[in-house]
């Protein structure tokens, strides 16, 4: 009985892609079209997938809390001092100070991100964005280490050099040597960073003595870190207290903000499709009802006829599914997610070039998969049940 | 099997301006492998008579029985059951699909029957080897003959083995040499037993001797002219 059932749905299959081969012309628009639909929402959605792994993966190298102090409104530095203050509260295991700045290179007009971090290397907590490090070179001592993004690397044009030099703000140069490369995963973040020792970085930017811009603090017990932010803002005055979590919300918004946003616009381009399948569906051309009545006649049932068609349907966007989830992978991997990077990272602030790492996700396959397939073989059902109820004697 | 016609009347369009009265008052009784020929101008009822007969659609009124079952009553999800296990159809004009093998459409029947690949392609040679036509199965319909045609469509009509044979002037189309040649083949189904029903206006079917009995259908009406009454 399964057999013979199978059996059925095999041979019913078969000629139904027979029967799509006879006419390809038309079924291969559909596809097409149906395909480009597919295409878009599939690109969007790998592309917002990979955004956000890019951005959990910055995240990793967050501190569990961000101490920095605010005057007027804005940021402006403060003593290391600080640090001792936080070190009696319970559960803080760590209290790391920071110099952070932007360093305007007036040669290629362009801002790179300094950071300065006691320990560079392996250890700092910025080890974990991915660090091509290069071997040890002999250089002079006034030679400062750094680790810098790719994008700094090439507008400094360094090529296979690893030497360079910054101007400190009385215009004498600092110099530095290239002791690592952030590699593309992390680009989004780390394109446009130099990282040195926290001194080099004071050096830099004419930083006084024991002056810093951040306070990093880890904590022992991740779910004490709320408690742990509010016992700072209640120990320091004027300071800004933010969590990984904080900012971690924080691209979550952005991103599913405007992920929603181009879905929703995405959305007229899925239905105007649905109404086009619909549309096709329903058009049977004289040669076709003809067939289906020829079929009638020679015993098929309705139930039969409305089999092949959803076969069809299936068989259609099956291919056009297959078709455009492949050609959004291929976006995504070879041209970077060109057509969607500027709706999900913007338009008005000038961002490094940013290299997508494509992320699977069964889930977002699975809603991409139940947002095409199942309306488009819900549009041609009526139409199909329709085609199948065509009186057999019309071929007497 | 036994077929019965009784006070048999068809309304196309019943109650409408544009109303048909296509059959009227027919009573008609078919034996078991016998073979009849219906024939009458064209518009005399002849087709709807076969597609009554063939439990393509019902009459208006009146009984269609076959084997004692009423065609009339069952609903078309039976019908379909019965041409698929009982009737082969022969069109006018052949019905092939153009765009598919000759092969491929003398199985058509057998793909909603589950029937696998292989055995269908078995039975669909045996038969396109004895019409004498084997050599052109993978030809597509539109590339054959005429009377290739016809031989396809018979093939098709007897892929399911069915007892009741139904062919709507199966020589309509075709010269005095593939008349007789479809009427030879004819007379093999009647020697295998098959009941036959042929409506056709061409003499060399009414007058040829497989035929048992020969009906005359005008306006509705029908009138048997040979054989008994």
């Amino acid at each position: 009985m399964a057999a013979g059932y199978l059996d059925r749905q095999l041979n019913i299959a078969d000629y139904a892609l027979g029967g799509l081969t006879r006419r390809l012309g038309r079924n291969l628009v559909v596809v097409l079209v149906f395909g480009l639909v597919i295409f878009m929402v599939a690109s969007f959605s790998l592309t917002t997938t990979s955004l956000k792994h890019a951005a959990s993966q910055v995240l990793t190298t967050v501190p569990d809390i961000t101490v920095q102090q605010m005057s007027a409104g804005r940021q402006v530095a403060f003593s290391a001092n600080a640090a001792k203050e936080l070190e009696s509260i319970f559960g803080i295991r760590s209290v790391q100070p920071r110099v952070w700045g932007y360093y305007f290179d007036e040669n290629n007009g362009a801002n790179y991100t300094v950071i300065g971090v006691p320990n560079l290397g392996d250890e700092t907590p910025l080890a974990g964005l991915g660090i091509d490090f290069h071997p040890n070179l002999e250089t002079a001592e006034a030679f400062e280490p750094a680790i810098i993004g790719r994008g700094v690397r090439e507008n400094l044009e360094l090529g296979d050099r690893r030497a360079f030099s910054l101007f400190r703000p009385d215009l004498s140069l600092k110099s530095f040597v290239s002791s690592g490369t952030f590699n593309a995963e992390t680009s989004m973040v780390t394109d446009d960073l130099i990282i040195m020792d926290l001194d080099a970085a004071r050096d830099l930017f004419g930083v006084p003595g024991d002056a810093i811009t951040d306070l990093l603090v880890d904590v022992a017990n991740p779910l004490e870190i709320d408690t742990i932010a509010d016992k700072i803002s209640a120990r320091l005055e004027g300071v800004r207290v933010v969590t990984r979590e904080r900012i971690g919300k924080t691209y979550r918004v952005a991103f599913g903000w405007r992920s929603g946003f181009g879905l929703a616009c995405l959305f007229g381009a899925v239905a105007a499709f649905f109404i086009f399948a619909w549309d096709k569906a329903s058009g049977l051309t004289p040669a076709q009802q003809q067939e289906v009545a020829i079929l009638k006649v020679l015993g098929w049932q309705t139930e039969d006829i409305i089999t092949l068609r959803f076969w069809e349907s299936v068989i259609i966007s099956i291919s056009a599914f297959g078709l455009g989830y492949l050609a959004a992978w291929i976006h995504l991997l070879f041209f970077n997610g060109l057509l969607f990077r500027p709706v999900l990272l913007g338009w008005s602030v000038v961002k490094p070039p940013l290299s997508l790492v494509p992320v699977f996700s069964f889930a977002d396959l699975l809603i991409i998969f139940s947002l095409s397939i199942l309306p488009y073989l819900a549009a041609t059902v009526i139409p199909a049940w329709h085609s199948a109820t065509i009186r057999p004697d019309s071929v007497i | 099997m036994k077929i019965e016609l009784q006070a048999v009347e068809k309304y196309y369009n019943r109650g409408e301006p544009n109303q048909v009265h296509a059959l009227r008052a027919i009573d008609l009784s078919i034996d078991s492998n016998e073979t009849i020929c219906i024939h009458g101008p064209s518009g005399s009822g002849k087709s709807t008579l076969l597609a009554i007969l063939g439990g393509i659609i019902g009459p208006t009124s009146g009984s269609a029985v076959v084997d004692g079952r009423k065609l009339a009553r069952l609903p078309d999800r039976f019908l379909t059951l019965y041409r698929r296990q009982h009737i082969g159809f022969i069109f006018q004009r052949f019905r092939l699909i153009p765009e598919l093998s000759v092969l491929e459409n003398i199985t058509l029947p057998l793909l909603p029957l589950g029937t696998r690949p292989a055995e269908r392609k078995r039975r669909g040679l045996e038969l396109l080897k004895r019409l004498e036509i084997d050599h052109r199965g993978d030809f597509l319909a539109a590339e054959i003959s005429g009377g290739e045609l016809q031989r396809a469509a018979v093939a098709r009509a007897l892929i399911s083995d069915p007892s009741i044979i139904i062919a709507d002037e199966p020589t309509a189309h075709l010269d005095t040499r593939l008349s007789e040649d479809f009427l030879s083949i004819m007379a093999e189904l009647k020697n295998l037993g098959k009941t036959i029903i042929i409506a056709s206006h061409d003499p060399l079917v009414s007058e040829n001797p497989i035929v048992d009995r020969c009906f005359y259908l005008r306006d509705g009406r029908l009138r048997a002219v040979t054989g008994p009454q």
